[in-house]
């Protein structure tokens, strides 16, 4: 048992900070906010010859071929400022199951694209009816020849109106669903981009007769759920690590208000009413942290448990959110500003919830593992 | 990063395993704070012991000079998850002097003292058991005021005062007592040493404080004109504070892993319980589990941290508290959630033995009227928070 982190793993951090805050600071975040497309093309270039879009992708595509865990830190920073940029989707959702489950003509066409920052993807999953559960995808794609067609509107498509590809998952029979690997610019597609609170570029796409030739199948026909499990067991934690550095900033914005805020002569940190609400969203921001890297770590090495990403996920969504509250509770009037930057974390935490399940999602998924699992002292 | 443990310390996981299911009756579980109250427990508790000082697992992490087994801090939070999980009783030589009084002898004691006490505590015999004498009447969180005096007179001190919530001071050998003994010390702090008392002396009283269920776990000592001799003083005089402050460290080593193991087995319990009688059926209970499922493995990694600063070197600050408030969390929400399972059978008395109506031998009942001690014992969760805050987050002093 080891809980330091490595030479290369302390550089991931330390250059993605640096980097961070010189290239993307908050008045670039507002700014992005604003922007049509809600990225930076040049800093995403940037980013791609840091070598991040191909971290942990083998040198053959172009990656550095580092570690899940490497990829958690690298997340954790992102969140931690905020980065807006379509960098979860395309690495994290995207990048991920086509070195899983992709044809190795399929990873020599794309991955390198990928790793080199020329294409953004993004994963087209959740529709009207539904979020995580496979009886709600619906949009269908229909055999024709040498293609499917699809037919149908998925919701919450993160970055879709700069993506130049999506996995779409789609229905093919009435048990089966099927991963396809979709060019943005094919006729049929209409994307756009639904008002978030957060302004974070979520999309409504409308598939209307696309066609998609049979060879972008990414897995197996009618086992492409395999791929979204894929996505709920192993990159969730990617996503919980963003949530992690955030909710970690939000409490060190909060700490540092309290010291600097003086009311009754004394720093308002001072005061129990104030620390202890600090000192408990601190305790559960150092618990999400460990949980984070279990679970990473267990990918890293081989054994991933579906039953302790869950937790992970559950543990995230309550701990983002509940850092934020606070976090605005201790600054009082002032938290509930535009202006505070703790209003760009806050706001993007509905979207970091819903993202690969919510809390309520999880805690069904940790009940059904419970429901099975043997308990030690039954062992006996 | 490696969240692995060894094969040395999973070997000896198994063998904790195998020894609980040979020695423990079928459904075993000793409840924390529980043992110390009737004969019948105390009895068994006492045996346990002593084959754990057999097997050299009472004192884990002694070094092996003093009688201990010299293991990493690793393997002796592997024995405290498993001998809380399978409810070992025995495990603490009353309060404090497995965790505590051993370690703080070996840090600050003389080679008398050491040679005296420590193979006594390893022996696990009734010979070695302690109390450990802090909180006052009037110096509960506030410590550092107690009024309990010990005045030198000659080769002795003469100590006169009263100690409140004494654990085990009726089954104790010995008592791990603070004292003041420099009154007019500017900071209170300064005026505080620590002295070994033989609860066999003249001059002690303890009296009974029953808690509201009719335990006996903690009582009031009385201290008439004691007679101590000048050599049971530990480290030195008006350092008390600042040993206690640095011993804290070894007994934080073993409370995480024990908290951990104790709430693991109670979740495990309500699972298989729930899962027979269609309870978990319910999505508001099976939710509530999966909750306080979350919550255990984010404690047991945290934990893990705790442990992995010590085994580094480093003196952990303000995690154990960090620890100990978590796990009062942990332990209300599972007292709450065993006691909503049960329902109206958690009514019936956690005492009563031969009830035919008690569920789960009565668990939960215990963990429900035994939780809010827990939160008082070793800091409330108020004053751990201050701590968390004043260290953790480096906020200035708020009391």
């Amino acid at each position: 048992m080891d809980f330091d982190f490595s030479e290369d793993q302390v550089m991931i951090i330390d250059s993605a900070r640096k980097f961070l805050e010189k290239e993307c600071p908050k008045d670039k975040v507002r700014e992005l906010k604003e922007d049509e497309k809600g990225y930076d093309p040049e800093l995403w270039s940037r980013m791609a010859e840091m070598g991040w879009m191909g971290l942990i992708l083998p040198e053959e595509y172009e990656g550095t071929g580092m570690d899940f865990f490497d990829l958690t830190i690298l997340m954790e920073e992102m969140g931690r400022n905020i980065l807006p940029a379509p960098f979860f989707d395309t690495v994290a959702l995207c990048s991920l199951p086509i070195l899983e489950y992709g044809t190795s003509e399929q990873k020599k066409r794309f991955l390198p694209k990928i790793a080199c920052g020329e294409e953004i993807w993004t994963l087209a999953l959740t529709e009207p009816s539904a979020g995580y559960e496979p009886s709600g995808v619906e949009l269908r794609a229909t055999s024709l020849q040498e293609d499917y067609v699809l037919e149908g509107t998925k919701l919450f498509v993160p970055y879709a109106n700069v993506a130049d590809r999506l996995l779409v998952v789609a229905r093919t029979s009435q048990e089966g669903i099927t991963v396809l690997i979709v060019d943005a610019g094919s006729q049929g597609i209409k994307t756009e981009v639904i008002p978030t609170t957060a302004h974070d570029k979520q999309c409504e796409v409308v598939f209307d007769k696309v066609r998609v030739p049979k060879d972008n199948v990414l897995g197996e026909v009618d086992k492409g759920w395999e791929i979204v499990e894929f996505l709920l067991q192993r990159v969730s934690v990617l996503k919980c690590a963003e949530m992690l550095g955030g909710a970690q900033f939000v409490l060190e914005m909060a700490n540092s208000y309290a010291k600097e805020r003086v009311q009754f002569d004394k720093p308002i940190g001072s005061f129990q009413a104030i620390q202890h609400k600090l000192a408990e969203v601190f305790i559960n921001v150092e618990g999400l942290r460990r949980l984070v890297y279990e679970a990473a770590w267990n990918i890293s090495t081989g054994s991933p448990s579906r039953l302790l990403t869950s937790m992970v996920k559950a543990k995230a969504n309550e701990v983002y959110q509940q850092t934020c509250i606070q976090g605005v509770k201790v600054h009082g009037a002032i938290g509930f500003t535009e202006e505070l930057d703790l209003s760009l974390y806050f706001l993007r935490t509905k979207a970091s919830e819903f993202m690969l399940g919510d809390t309520g999602f999880h805690r069904e998924r940790i009940a059904v593992e419970l429901e099975d699992y043997q308990p030690l002292f039954m062992s006996v | 990063m490696d969240f692995k443990f060894s094969e040395k310390e999973e070997k000896l996981r198994k063998e904790i395993r195998e020894f609980a299911k040979e020695e423990l009756p079928p459904g075993w579980l000793s409840s924390m704070l529980e043992e110390e109250s009737d004969d019948e427990n105390w009895a068994f508790a006492m045996s346990m012991s002593k084959k754990l000082a057999e097997k050299g697992w009472l004192t884990m992490s002694w070094p092996e000079e003093y009688g201990g087994k010299g293991g990493s801090l690793w393997e002796q939070l592997v024995y405290s998850e498993e001998a809380s999980y399978w409810g070992i009783p025995g495990v603490t030589m009353g309060i404090g002097g497995v965790d505590w009084v051993g370690p703080s002898l070996m840090m600050f004691g003389t080679a008398e003292q050491k040679n005296k006490y420590l193979p006594l505590i390893a022996s696990g015999e009734p010979d070695g058991i302690w109390c450990t004498a802090y909180s006052e009447p009037n110096a509960g969180s506030d410590f550092a005021k107690i009024r309990t005096r010990a005045v030198r007179e000659g080769d002795e001190y003469v100590i006169n005062g009263q100690k409140i919530w004494t654990s085990a001071a009726h089954r104790a050998r010995w008592c791990w007592i603070a004292v003041k003994t420099d009154p007019d010390a500017a900071k209170p702090h300064n005026g505080i040493s620590v002295f070994v008392v033989d609860m066999k002396s003249k001059g002690i009283t303890v009296r009974p404080l029953m808690n509201y269920v009719g335990l006996h776990i903690f009582n009031e000592v009385f201290f008439d004109d004691l007679r101590v001799p000048a050599a049971n003083l530990v480290g030195k005089e008006n350092n008390g504070w600042y040993q206690l402050m640095h011993s804290l460290g070894y007994e934080r080593g073993s409370i995480a892993g024990r908290c951990y193991g104790y709430n693991k087995r109670i979740l495990d319990e309500l699972i298989v319980y729930t899962r027979g009688n269609g309870l978990f059926r319910e999505r508001e209970i099976r939710h509530k589990l999966a909750d306080i499922a979350v919550e255990l493995e984010t404690q047991k990694v945290l934990g893990y941290e705790t442990i992995w600063k010590m085994s580094k070197g480093d003196s952990p600050v303000y995690e154990p508290s960090r620890d100990k408030v978590f796990n009062d969390h942990i332990l209300e929400r599972l007292a709450m959630l065993g006691t909503e399972i049960l329902g109206g059978y958690s009514q019936i008395d956690p005492l009563s033995r031969n009830c035919k109506w008690t569920k789960l031998n009565g668990h939960m009942e215990k963990l429900f009227w035994l939780f809010l001690g827990f939160a008082f014992a070793a800091g409330t969760d108020e004053v751990e928070l201050n701590i968390v805050g004043q260290f953790g987050l480096k906020l200035p002093k708020s009391y």
